[in-house]
């Protein structure tokens, strides 16, 4: 079990010697049973972190952020505090700070990753617990062992089923435990065998090719342009996005010339082929990144399974090369190197 | 939209494809003019942009070609070990075998996106492929699924 009072100790005697700027976190939530992400920076504060099986965010998105908050106080001639940030880091958590780190957007001394082990577990999907009878009215989840959770409603308790309430990605997860961390609560549990790796995009590519076109079409139809997924995607952090220029604004001088010559990789209009642009695009800038921590799924106000289109490639870059995202911030990324013997038979 | 008072439609031929060739232009692209010196003749369905080399193309480039229309797209580059930047077809080997296992993932038509090694000495070869996909791409008909629609 992982010991949130020490988990709270810890965070406090950071901040309190001062060795962390701030602590992100989770404290339980005002809406709902679910954890929300905090974000706290006096030692007395500590006392409201929380550990359960409703922390679903990735709070790597929040590094991202603070780096943005940082560079932008340093263009306005303010000297930013420089210590680092301490962040609690599931396992996916833990390999996407550590993506971030191989790409050199953070650099290690700046982040402290309290580790915090899912020890055979993971995360609930809140839309697979409200479709439980139970699971409406819950004020509280709690893990109780790898195989079951203590879902608590009203004053009575019950045992649920891990694999009923787990999110998708936890099921076919490889790595529950963060294995990059300055320190961490809970124990490694490496064998699962909750579900196959991959189970579900292989699963989605055994349909024929007309389904699967009529299965996307249908998605990138419904598709709302959002842009929750790029928002709450820790790798999504391009100061400028290419469905979404800021670049070429339209301002009372741009001349029709301009605007008619101009490069438009991606209308912005919610059409199937626009829609499909920026989901591939997107997928493809997310090869050999994605730690699958399942985000842009949960975010997707119409349940575009997105996660689909990332792991799909993750799985090539597992198969073909051996490569997973996250494993070691000292790696060369996957689309910067290459092996003599890449596949190559599809090629004429 | 068919129109009784016009004259028999056109659409009772075939469909032309449209091909998309991105060329190297230390290779393929000098292949293709090689094709061109020798009088080979071969299929005129495909537009050659010649590009600075395979490492160089972006998957946007793919997308971006089918979203305004193209009926296939091929990328062709050097030979393995021949790259004049000596490692950029490797580099594009990896990322656009993960392009097309995305768009097959997503039901594009399998056939609509190819690559091939084109030296500058196999103008031969260069008609050939473009022979070959061309053929490929004309029983699949207009390629819709990716096309905008306006």
């Amino acid at each position: 079990m992982v010991n949130v009072d020490a988990l709270r100790g810890y965070a406090a005697d950071l901040l309190e010697k001062g060795q962390v700027r701030a602590v992100i976190g989770y404290r339980r939530g005002t809406a709902g049973v679910l954890a929300q992400p905090c974000t706290i920076d006096e030692a007395g504060e500590a006392e409201t972190l929380v550990w359960d099986p409703t922390c679903l965010n990735n709070l790597a998105r929040y590094l991202v952020e603070d780096r943005q908050q940082q560079a932008a106080a340093q263009t306005r001639n303010k000297t930013p505090d420089g210590r680092p940030v301490a962040i609690v880091a599931k396992g996916c958590d833990s390999r996407a700070v550590a993506v971030l780190l191989q790409e050199n957007y953070l650099k290690r001394e700046d982040v402290v990753i309290i580790g915090v082990s899912c020890e055979g577990s993971g995360v609930i999907d809140p839309r697979k617990l409200a479709a439980r009878p139970e699971g409406r009215w819950a004020s509280r989840v709690d893990f109780a062992g790898a195989d079951a959770f203590k879902v608590t409603v009203g004053g009575d308790e019950t045992l649920i089923p891990a694999r009923d309430l787990l999110a998708d990605r936890c099921l076919e997860c490889r790595a529950a435990a963060p294995a990059l961390n300055d320190v961490l609560f809970g124990e490694v549990v490496t064998e699962r065998g909750l579900d196959e790796p991959f189970r579900a995009v292989k699963a989605a590519q055994g349909a024929t090719e007309d389904a699967r076109w009529a299965t996307w079409e249908h998605h990138f139809d419904r598709c709302l342009r959002c842009f929750a997924c790029r928002a709450v995607c820790p790798m999504c952090y391009c100061p400028e996005c290419v469905v979404d220029s800021t670049t070429f604004v339209n301002t009372p001088g741009t001349t029709a010339e301009e605007k008619a010559t101009r490069i438009r990789w991606c209308e912005r209009s919610a059409s199937v082929s626009e829609s499909a642009l920026y989901h591939l695009t997107r997928a493809i800038h997310l090869a050999g990144r994605c730690i699958d921590c399942g985000e842009c799924e949960r975010v997707c106000p119409v349940n575009i399974p997105l996660r689909l289109l990332n792991t799909k490639l993750e799985m090539e870059a597992f198969e073909q090369f051996q490569y997973e995202a996250g494993r070691d911030f000292g790696q060369a990324s996957l689309l910067s190197s290459f092996r003599d013997e890449d596949p190559n038979s599809f090629i004429r | 939209m068919p129109n009784s008072s016009q004259s028999p439609a056109p659409e009772a031929q075939a469909h032309e494809p449209r091909v998309v060739a991105f060329l190297c232009k230390w290779c393929s692209s000098a292949g293709s003019d090689l094709a061109g010196v020798s009088r080979i003749q071969y299929s005129a369905n495909a537009t050659p942009i010649t590009i600075p080399c395979t490492g160089s193309m972006s998957p946007l480039y793919v997308l971006s070609a089918f979203n305004k229309g193209a009926d296939g797209v091929l990328v062709s580059g050097c030979h393995p070990g021949d790259c004049h930047y000596m490692e950029g077809n490797y580099l594009a080997r990896r990322k656009l075998y993960l392009v097309k296992q995305l768009l097959q993932f997503v039901g594009l038509e399998a056939e609509r996106f190819r690559m091939s090694w084109v030296s500058a000495a196999e103008g031969a070869k260069f008609a050939e492929v473009i022979d070959e996909f061309v053929g490929d791409l004309r029983p699949l008909g207009p390629q819709t699924r990716l096309k905008a629609k306006h």
